[in-house]
Order: structure tokens, then C-alpha cells, then sequence
């Protein structure tokens, strides 16, 4: 059995046929090609994979890709603006909050949710949204000054 | 796999009979999508989430009714749930990670039946009821008998769980729900312990006490023979060493990769005494002496 998937994506409309048993991040990465979001535990443990969906951080691999129809999604590829990046984006170059760089998309992606949910994050704010994201290189120090910086820019 | 997006509670209950074993229900997807990558796909996938009107949450009466699909994240920051059923508030913020508590549902949490189902233990010391649709009509189950094993509950293959109704607890109350987990965020609770207590109108003893221990047992389960030592008497630091032993022996843990039996016992020791102590100290604004 296929179905067919009708949703938003980085604005665009976009519909696809896929298997039912597929998850969104499965969809997002092979059969739309968008590979910027990241496969890791596949289990939504890690949040490597996080995508925002109508205004919420969620793991993508965890959640059926049938739900995305008629929703609004918003991957990493969504957040620049031809070859400006956006504000997260930047603050994590430039606090070097990025070494292999695996889990940066996902980060991203919870830091634009908070962002877009409160202008200023407490601390606790900071360390809730970013509690589902595993980071094995930085130490978590560096995220959090991208975080603030961030926060200070937008 | 075949795959269905029932409108109704009637048309799921219709697959759900025509489907039988082969079908699972999926909601927010956080445990089955897991299911589908590891284990195996079912023969049918019955998507419930474009059923309209399980979502909300609303004060009926003395109690709150919660749908089925209300996902954690709206639970956290429901003002309701906080005020009024506030052991359920605080196992909802320690669910997971916001992104699995955007997505994740109450009734997923339910269904699922694992003994450490995060907000199992609240809903058992809460006296919870579930709202089971049949094609024959619904039912109501209390939480203390709706568990029936791992992965299973009075729901079983041809049941549609639509919501609980979580009665208010007595006036004067306090609760607690404790985890123990190495992460914080994300991390299954090794432990986790739900106490409830109502002091007497002098606030010299317990008119009330309910236990909730999650991970410890095939079931989520209510420390019974702990809660009937209690009940009736003045917390004293005494009586709170016995309790807390007495809770470690009524959990039947296994020894697992999160922890050892052993271990799992005395955690339960030390949460139920800490709960103990905190709920009292929060109910009477008196330390246990």
C-alpha cells in the first residue's frame, strides 16, 4: 500500500507518494531529498532529527510521515536566506558551538523553537529546549553561549 | 502494511474489529514508530489522531476529563492540570524531552502500559479512571484494575481508550512524583515513586496515604499493605523507616540494563521515604520528627 503526502515545507508545497509505515524523517531525507535533517538513534532519543512542525520542536523519526499532511514543516534547510544565514546559525559559528557538526541541525532547530516561543530565554529556558539534543563533541558549554548570543541578535 | 485515518471513534472501533491482532494504533507514534524500526511493522496501522475531540482537557465536576490524544506538552502547560492535579503536572515536565512531549499523547502513555510509563503512578495514586470505547458501548475501568502485564490493559485488541477522568484530590492534600534516571531529560525511569497524602483536619496524622511505584513490577502498581501501615497514624520518623522498607518489598523489580533488582529496591526505599517526608513537610508545614 502507498499513500500520498501533501504539505509545506520551508514554505513550499510540496506532495509525495511513500509507503504508510514511513517516518517523517525518512520522507524528509530519501524521498524528498532534504538531508539536512539527521538520522542518529532513530529511536527520538538523541534529537539529531529535530524538525519543527506547525511552530513545535519534534524528532522527525519518531513521527509518522502521514502526519505531515497539511502541516507546515521547517527543516534546517528552511532557516537561511539565500547565502545569509540565519541568527542561530551564525551564533554557532561564532562561538564555535559546532565540532563534527552532526548534531548541529538538530540543535538549530530546538533553539529556533525556543526562540520563536520566548525573545528571552532564562537559563532553565535555554537548558529545557535543548534537553532532548545529544551533543558528543562541545561539552554543551559552547551551545549554550550560541544560545545567548543568539538570543542578544535576534 | 495497510494504513487507515479513521474520522470516528465508531469507524476505528470497525477496524479494530475487522483487523483484530494484526492492527496497533498509533497516536503520537513515539513508542510505535520505534516498534515499526526494531521489532516488526503490524499488519495494519490505525492512525486515531484525525478523530476529532479527544484533544481537550475540561473540568468535569470534581475531576478533570483528559482525551486520549491531549500529547504531554499540553498537559505541562495546562493551568488546570497544574492547579489542580499537580503530581500529574510534574511527571508531564519530567517526561522525555520537549520534543517528545510535543508529540507523545496520554492515552499512548496508557496504552502502552509500561510498568514505567511516566505518568502511570501519578494516575493510579490520583484514582484515575479510563474511558474505554467498545463496539457494545463504553466502559469505565479504575486504574487499579486496568493493568493487566506489559503491554497489556483492560483496552486489549478491540477497546478504543477515548480519555480519563482524573478526580480532584481531597482538599488539603499533597503530592509528589519522584524519578530516578540517570539523565535527567529523556532517560526511562530505573524508578519512579507517586506518594499522595491527606493529613487529618488537626494535621497530626494521615487520613490518607496512597503509594505509586513505577518500573518495579510487570505493572505500575499502588503499595497497598505500605499505605494500609500508614493510614490513620501520625508520620514519625519511625514509622517512615518501616514504610519505606515495607514499599521495597512490595516491588517485584527485574534486573535489567537500567539497573539491578537489588538496586531497584533500595531506590524504592529511598524515594517513598523522601516522598513521605516531603509530602508531609508540604501538607502540614511540620519536618517528620
Amino acid at each position: 500500500m502507498s499513500i500520498t503526502i501533501t504539505t509545506t515545507i520551508n514554505g513550499k508545497a510540496v506532495s509525495a507518494t511513500t509507503e504508510p509505515s514511513m517516518s517523517l524523517l525518512e520522507f524528509l531525507r530519501d524521498t524528498l531529498e532534504y538531508k539536512g535533517t539527521k538520522l542518529c538513534c532513530n529511536t527520538g532519543e538523541c534529537g539529531a532529527c529535530t524538525v519543527i512542525y506547525n511552530g513545535k520542536p519534534i524528532n522527525s523519526c519518531v513521527t509518522l510521515a502521514a502526519d505531515a499532511n497539511g502541516a507546515e514543516i521547517t527543516t534546517i534547510e528552511g532557516l537561511a536566506e539565500g547565502d545569509k544565514l540565519h541568527p542561530v546559525q551564525q551564533a554557532f559559528i561564532d562561538t564555535g558551538a559546532v565540532q563534527c557538526g552532526y548534531c548541529t541541525p538538530g540543535y538549530i532547530m530546538s533553539v529556533k523553537a525556543l526562540l520563536d516561543r520566548t525573545k528571552k530565554p532564562t537559563q532553565t529556558d535555554i537548558e529545557e529546549a535543548v534537553s532532548g539534543n545529544i551533543c558528543r563533541c562541545t561539552g554543551y558549554a559552547k551551545i549554550v553561549d550560541a544560545i545567548q548570543l543568539a538570543a542578544q541578535k535576534l | 502494511m495497510d494504513y487507515f485515518e479513521p474520522k470516528t471513534i465508531n469507524e476505528a472501533l470497525a477496524l479494530l474489529a475487522k483487523h483484530g491482532a494484526e492492527a496497533k494504533v498509533i497516536a503520537g507514534g513515539t513508542d510505535v514508530m520505534v516498534d515499526i524500526k526494531y521489532k516488526e511493522e503490524p499488519g495494519c496501522l490505525i492512525n486515531i489522531k484525525k478523530i476529532p475531540g479527544l484533544g481537550a482537557i475540561r473540568e468535569n465536576g470534581g475531576s478533570l476529563r483528559i482525551g486520549a490524544l491531549t500529547t504531554i506538552r499540553d498537559l505541562e502547560t495546562s493551568g488546570l492540570v497544574r492547579d489542580k492535579l499537580p503530581v500529574l503536572w510534574e511527571a508531564s515536565h519530567q517526561f522525555a524531552s520537549l520534543q517528545i512531549r510535543n508529540t507523545a499523547t496520554i492515552g499512548g502513555n496508557i496504552c502502552r502500559a509500561s510498568p514505567s510509563g511516566e505518568t502511570l503512578t501519578p494516575l493510579l495514586v490520583l484514582d484515575a479512571k479510563a474511558k474505554i470505547a467498545f463496539t457494545d458501548g463504553e466502559k469505565t475501568e479504575p486504574f487499579a484494575s486496568f493493568f493487566q502485564g506489559p503491554g497489556k490493559s483492560s483496552v486489549g485488541s478491540k477497546g478504543l481508550l477515548t480519555g480519563i477522568d482524573v478526580p480532584y484530590p481531597a482538599q488539603g492534600s499533597r503530592g509528589v512524583y519522584l524519578k530516578h534516571a540517570v539523565r535527567g531529560a529523556m532517560d526511562i525511569a530505573m524508578v519512579g515513586v507517586a506518594v499522595l497524602i491527606t493529613p487529618d483536619a488537626a494535621k497530626t496524622s494521615l487520613q490518607d496515604v496512597r503509594i505509586g511505584l513505577g518500573a518495579v513490577a510487570p505493572t505500575p502498581l499502588r503499595a497497598s499493605k505500605t499505605e494500609s501501615l500508614l493510614r490513620g497514624k501520625p508520620l514519625t520518623a519511625a514509622l517512615v523507616k518501616e514504610a519505606a522498607a515495607m514499599a521495597a518489598s512490595e516491588a517485584t523489580p527485574i534486573s535489567d540494563q537500567r539497573s539491578s533488582a537489588e538496586y531497584r529496591r533500595w531506590i524504592v526505599e529511598a524515594l517513598t521515604r523522601r516522598g513521605l517526608e516531603q509530602t508531609w513537610k508540604a501538607a502540614t508545614g511540620k519536618e517528620v520528627a
